[in-house]
């Protein structure tokens, strides 16, 4: 019973950062229709900025909140702009071409992001600062300390903040309008282009704040950790309903629960078979996602 | 630069090219060295693989970035056959391409209803998955894979130098580009060009597209899947880490940087992937950055391809010889509808709707924008399912069956929105049109289609176009192009949705000229239009929609008079059209 305790926390601590991952996905393709390859490599990026803060802050152990929250807040804003960055370079140009060369290019993006962080880190992990705090909540068998409650209120927090920004600003509802119908949101006087950037800005903050978190909790990071970690993600926002946001946070938290689940009763080394043959068997019995999608194809 | 494209497109060198290269690497074999000729060897596999994923990605259009999976699936039934079952290498030789082609449908098969974006993250879990369990499993050797495998031996003497690999590899490869190339001349092979350029459209007049996907991943597979025993044999080993995600992206690339769908370009791309990094060896860390690059740049600059695939030109027939088709004695309603309703969540786009057209008669479509004009003809032709109500076609029901069996049935349509399969020429566009009376995959184009093909486009004056892209007619001729293909499935009954939009008046009297030859043939010919004036002029029956309903029904003089017609055109004072209805039913 304990360990089930111990999974499901644990899942749900996955679950979050996994949630907000997948929100990226889910929207940028609202607004482009491109499933962002790079998107696990911006949270990789994210990871490393907010590595570079606590290191050069020198924070080395203990509680340092103010540190914690001073890495979380510039990782956010670094994969903020270098998201932006990416989608000016080598997205917005092929906006007419077929879908394809997008995909394309996002793919080399990630390619890119992650062979340069490994010239430049010579495909070394590197450590966080064990500054979490350890403390436990329960004392017992299950194992809930305060960090992870922080790390699921911030996901949460940054959840309900993205949620209030797409249903009550000018700017989020516009983003939805994009995401029903391009053509028309354009008619309408909308600025496609900068509103896409702007989605690709709180799409990498929301990525880039989970690589801060995901450093925080598991310690240690690599060039490489965005990919299996983006296709858990990525899967989450399709077996959520790609663009519809409350689906994707749940099927995020879903997919959280089910690699905690299969790593503690089946085996690590079977966790992204079991999650890829579930996004398999749910796609083939409902190809829009398990809430159904908000994005409409053409006529 | 230009001069040199000349050279390429010499009927001599089009069709000595593989033959001459074939040739040269024979000759080849001889002068390389020990290195040379084992790189040359991997070119090869590369451009077998090449060859597997051009018919799922450059034929057929749908995206695979797990395709190492085959690549393994080959590789290690070859493998493990021989190494514990003790099976002789070409005996697993099927064997690989029938395990891999038995994967094609399983990945296959789930994904046929899915949007084309989705495929991409699908195909990826599927080799991720693939080389997961092989990882795992201790009868596939886990992380160390299989070793020891046995070299090939061909007519009692063993294969075990590089060069003797090599031209073992160039066997293959040549085996693999004849069957490769014969397969690009089948129906299918048309067929798959018309899914990649717009699946609903193809599906609609006749190709079964379901099937036809399957079919891609499928023989892609087996074609990829022969690369696998090769190279156990080449190395005596089964490697697991040979077939990463980077292991599929890079067969990927090979496609992308050669030319979708085009097979020379398949031979460039494999030589750019395989040498390239052979060249850039002594900067091995910045080999995958250069390759990100490198894969931007191209699509960024050169989308097409370096060798982008050129259109097979038709020998159509000078002259069509007369239709083959017997005059039908067709009387009666062809196509009857009864009870058609369609709700959109709350919307009732289309209510109760009851049509009926006979052979030769011309039965009109009126109505406001919104009214469920586009609806009605998507219900009964199968693209969307109606809510309640039948469609029958001389007799037959054929609501619930997919868009290719109504096809297939007799029933052809255009779009309100031109669609057409942009890339291929217009000709190609027509023959796809016959697929809804032959559904035939695996032979080439018969004479019957061509004379089809001939006589549908000189029935609607296009003939002289025969060969170019349908992407860049002219919007008239892009009109006249999608009734022709239409009519390449011989019809009992043609739908016709706003065929005269856009038109000028000129051109407008040519179509009605056009459709009153088309029912002149004996179809029935069902037509929604919005100039009441064209309308009234060639329908026989008119039926006029509001609001998803029938408010009238009859023969035009009926129609012109009706006080409920009048009144819901004239309810809409904003509307373009209003002007012409009160002019002509004023
Ligand atoms: N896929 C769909 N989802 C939801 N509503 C739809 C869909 N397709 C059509 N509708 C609605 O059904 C109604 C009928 O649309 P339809 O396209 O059939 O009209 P139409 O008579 O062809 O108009 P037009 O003259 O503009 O072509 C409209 O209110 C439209 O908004
Ligand atoms: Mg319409």
């Amino acid at each position: 019973m304990s360990e089930f305790v111990q999974y499901l926390v644990n899942g749900l601590t996955i679950g979050a950062f996994l949630a907000l991952i997948a929100l990226g996905y889910s929207m940028i393709y609202g607004v482009v229709r491109l499933i962002n390859f790079a998107h696990g490599d911006v949270f990789m990026i994210g990871a490393f900025a907010g590595y570079g803060v606590l290191t050069t802050l020198g924070v080395t152990g203990g509680s340092a909140w103010p540190a914690l929250l001073a890495a979380v807040v510039v990782g956010a804003l670094t994969t903020g702009v270098v998201g932006t960055g990416i989608a000016r370079a080598a997205y917005v140009p092929l906006l007419s071409s077929p879908r394809l060369a997008l995909l394309i290019s996002a793919i080399g993006v990630s390619l890119a992001l992650e062979e340069g962080v490994k010239d430049l880190t010579h495909a070394r992990f590197k450590s966080y600062p064990g500054v979490l705090d350890g403390g436990r909540i329960f004392s017992g068998t299950v194992r809930v300390t305060y960090g992870q409650l922080a790390l699921v209120l911030l996901s949460v927090a940054l959840m309900a903040g993205l949620w209030l920004f797409v249903t009550r600003t000018v700017t989020g509802t516009a983003m939805r309008a994009l995401a029903m119908d391009r053509d028309a949101a354009r008619l309408q006087g909308i600025n496609v282009e900068r509103l896409i950037l702007v989605t690709f800005f709180v799409g990498s903050m929301l990525a880039g704040a989970a690589g801060v978190m995901y450093g925080l909790y598991y310690v240690q990071i690599s060039f490489g950790m965005g990919f299996l970690i983006g296709l858990r993600a990525f899967t989450a926002a399709v077996l959520g309903g790609i663009g519809n946001l409350p689906g994707t946070m749940v099927a995020g938290v879903c997919i959280g629960l089910v690699q905690s689940f299969a790593a503690g009763y089946v085996s690590s080394r079977w966790t992204d078979v079991i999650i890829f043959g579930l996004l398999i068997a749910v796609l083939a019995l409902r190809p829009t996602g398990l809430f159904g999608e908000r994005v409409v194809e053409r006529a | 630069m230009k001069a040199r494209f000349a050279l390429l497109r010499n009927p001599a060198l089009r069709h000595g090219g593989w033959p001459l290269l074939i040739v040269i690497a024979l000759a080849g074999g001889q002068v390389m060295d020990d290195y040379q000729v084992t790189v040359a060897g991997t070119i090869l596999i590369y451009a077998i693989l090449g060859l597997g994923i051009n018919i799922v990605v450059g034929y057929a259009g749908l995206l695979d970035l797990g395709f190492a999976a085959f690549f393994a699936i080959g590789a290690y039934t070859s493998g493990l056959l021989m190494l514990k079952l003790d099976w002789n290498f070409w005996l697993t030789l099927p064997a690989a391409v029938l395990a891999a082609a038995a994967a094609g449908v399983v990945i296959g098969y789930p994904t046929l209803r899915l949007r084309s974006d989705y495929l991409a993250i699908v195909t990826l879990g599927f080799g991720e998955i693939i080389r997961i369990t092989v990882v795992n499993l201790d009868v596939t050797g886990g992380p160390n894979g299989l070793t020891g495998i046995p070299p090939v031996s061909v007519g009692g003497r063993q294969i075990v130098t590089p060069a003797g690999f090599f031209y073992l590899a160039l066997a293959f490869f040549a085996v693999v580009l004849v069957l490769t190339g014969l397969l690009a001349r089948t129906r299918l092979a048309y067929a798959w060009r018309a899914i990649r350029s717009d699946d609903t459209a193809a599906e609609a007049v006749g190709v079964p597209s379901r099937r036809v996907k399957l079919l891609a991943y499928v023989l892609g597979a087996a074609v990829g899947a022969v690369a696998g025993p090769l190279n156990a044999a080449q190395l005596g080993t089964v490697d697991p880490s040979s077939f990463t995600f980077l292991t599929s992206l890079m067969i990927l690339l090979v496609v992308i940087i050669g030319g979708m769908g085009s097979r020379p370009g398949v031979m460039v791309g494999a030589i750019v992937i395989v040498a390239l990094p052979e060249a850039l060896r002594t900067v091995q860390e910045y080999r995958g950055l250069f390759f990100a690059l490198l894969l931007i740049v191209i699509v960024i600059l050169r989308p097409q391809g370096v060798w982008p695939a050129r259109p097979r030109r038709f020998r159509l027939p000078a002259r069509a010889p007369a239709e083959a088709r017997p005059a039908r004695a067709e009387t009666g309603a062809l196509l009857e509808v009864d009870g058609l309703t369609r709700e959109f969540g709350g919307v009732t786009a289309v209510a109760d709707l009851r049509l009926r057209a006979a052979a030769g008669q011309v039965v009109s479509v009126i109505g406001p924008n919104g009214a469920g004009k586009t609806t009605a003809f998507n219900c009964i032709t199968g693209l969307i399912p109606p809510s309640s109500g039948t469609v029958a076609l001389g007799g037959r029901r054929v609501r619930g069956l997919s868009p290719h069996r109504v096809a297939a049935a007799g029933l052809a349509r255009t779009f309100q929105s031109i669609r057409l399969f942009e890339e291929m020429t217009v000709a190609e566009n027509v023959l796809i049109g016959r697929f809804a009376r032959d559904r035939a995959l695996l032979r080439p184009p018969r004479r019957a289609d061509l004379d089809a093909v001939r006589r549908c486009l000189d029935f609607v004056g296009l003939a002289d176009a025969a060969d170019r892209p349908a992407g860049g007619l002219p919007y008239g001729d892009r009109r006249r192009l999608e009734i022709a293909r239409a009519l390449a499935a011989e019809p009992r009954v043609l739908l016709l949705d706003e065929p005269a939009a856009g038109a000028n008046p000129t051109e407008k009297r040519a179509l009605m000229e056009l459709i009153a030859r088309i029912s002149g043939l004996g179809t029935a010919v069902v037509l929604i239009e919005h100039d009441v004036a064209l309308v009234m002029s060639i329908s026989d029956r008119v039926t006029v929609l509001e609001h998803g309903r029938a408010i009238a029904e009859g023969p035009p003089a009926e129609i012109q008079a009706d006080p409920r017609v009048i009144a819901a055109y004239l309810g809409v004072p904003d509307d373009p059209e209003t002007d012409l209805v009160t002019e002509v039913l004023g």
